[in-house]
């Protein structure tokens, strides 16, 4: 649902950075769902279609989301338990890595400055992206009957 | 059970590292994979899973010119002109579109009229789409126009759909020279801190050619990537010397990409030389021509 949301959201509609990054989401959640190996799998799944829109630096979401799913599967092991603190700060960590991370294998000629691109906006973007998140776990609770 | 026999849970879960592991350097090899190998990727993904977003994007941007189209005949209908009057960006994409209109009846056919479509995902902001392509004659290099002048070129080519770079773009370059063919360089595009100091220089001309501000610089048709005569910009000032051989100067872009939003793409066999298809704005009095419309 999330996959094609995100693509609805920021081609289908091109609204951009006004929409949350549910791609992102989406692997954080599959993440601790799946397991390791299917987290990377994912993750690398989700880059590619992300690079595909990405003329100048293709194959840094690759790397950046097959990390990410790969982090976010070992959190399985270090944190038990899904309590809604956890999870706010889950999708607020794991966005800001994600942005992080792009930022850094993008390459020097391609980035905005650290403190614009991911201080600045990355925070602001985990924050968005950690209280969407949050709603889709209480929704997701509510529909599983939680 | 012997007491050295291997834990299976420990295997396992080693197995999956090993594997998680391998698909790390499998993305890390996509990211070094030679540029026509990941177009290939790209290009296929675009046809494939992302086929369904990008008509939706250009079904909407359909429905936002009809639309628009509409709130000028409902305006002209209830007279309030005054109402269509303050709407500026309406009137700036109606004086692009006549722009354009008015080139069409210039070039002829071998230009066809097309909308750009931009993705607006991180990292692809010097791209954008076109709705034409290899059915309609659009290959690799074509050069991409606006009513003012060069907008780009295009990339890679399927059918019904092209994807191309913008003058933003860090491997942009066009050869180039002044209109009245006095100077040549390369015009290439220089990145600012951020995106919207990006500009454009003109390189590599002779240090004692006579290069005044507000000359017209134009593609020069040298290497037969652009044809000859499209305007590019306007010269704003010496960027720097070297020794008293060289000299750059900045430009002043005719066209502005995030505002670009219907274009004229080249068609196979087009002319190579344009130069008398763009009216010189100043002699045709709009000076504001490039910033007006554009901007």
């Amino acid at each position: 649902m999330l996959f094609p949301l995100h693509f609805v959201l920021h081609i289908g509609f091109g609204l951009g950075r006004s929409a949350p990054d549910l791609l992102t989401i989406a692997l954080l959640l599959v993440a601790r769902e799946v397991g390791l190996r299917g987290a990377s799998v994912a993750g690398l799944l989700f880059g590619v279609v992300e690079d595909s829109l990405t003329v100048l630096a293709f194959g840094a979401n690759s790397v950046t989301m097959t990390v990410i799913g790969v982090l976010g599967a070992f959190t399985r092991d270090l944190f038990v338990g899904d309590s809604k603190l956890f999870m706010l700060s889950y999708f607020f960590a794991g966005k800001w890595m994600r942005d992080f991370l792009h930022w850094m294998i993008m390459g020097q000629e391609l980035r905005q400055p650290f403190v614009d691109q991911v201080l600045a906006q990355g925070l602001l973007a985990a924050l968005y992206a950690a209280l969407v998140g949050m709603g889709l776990v209480i929704l997701m609770d509510l529909v599983r009957g939680r | 059970m012997g007491p050295y026999a291997p834990e299976p849970e420990r295997t396992g879960r080693n197995r999956e590292i090993r594997f998680a592991f391998a698909i790390v350097l499998m993305s890390v090899g996509l990211f070094h994979l030679p540029q026509n190998t990941q177009q290939r990727i790209a290009l296929s993904v675009q046809a494939t899973v992302l086929r369904p977003f990008i008509a939706t994007q250009e079904l909407f941007a359909d429905a936002r010119v009809r639309s628009s189209q509409i709130q000028v005949l409902l305006s002209d209908l209830d007279s309030l002109t005054a109402v269509t009057s303050t709407q500026s960006a309406l009137i700036d994409e109606n004086r692009t579109l006549r722009d354009l209109l008015g080139l069409v009846e210039r070039v002829g056919p071998s230009y066809l009229s097309a909308s750009v479509l931009r993705p607006r995902t991180a990292g692809s902001e010097s791209m954008f789409i076109v709705d034409v392509g290899y059915d309609d004659g659009v290959r690799t290099g074509a050069p991409v126009v606006g009513p003012h002048g060069l907008l780009g070129q295009i990339r890679d080519v399927q059918p019904g759909i092209a994807v191309g770079i913008d003058w933003t773009h860090p491997d942009f370059r066009a050869s180039a020279m002044l209109a009245d063919g006095e100077a040549f360089g390369i015009v290439e595009n220089v990145r600012g801190v951020f995106r919207e100091q990006d500009q454009l220089m003109l390189n590599g001309t002779a240090y004692n050619e006579p290069v005044s501000e507000g000359m017209l610089v134009v593609t020069s048709g040298l290497g037969g990537v652009f044809p000859r005569g499209i305007p590019i910009g306007r010269i704003e000032g010496i960027a720097e010397e070297q020794g008293s051989w060289r000299k750059s100067y900045w430009l002043q872009p005719n066209v502005h990409p995030g505002s670009a939003t219907h274009v004229l793409v080249a068609v196979i066999n087009a002319p190579g030389d344009v130069a008398d298809m763009w009216l010189d704005p100043l002699e045709t009095g709009d000076e504001d021509v490039g910033r007006g419309s554009e901007s």
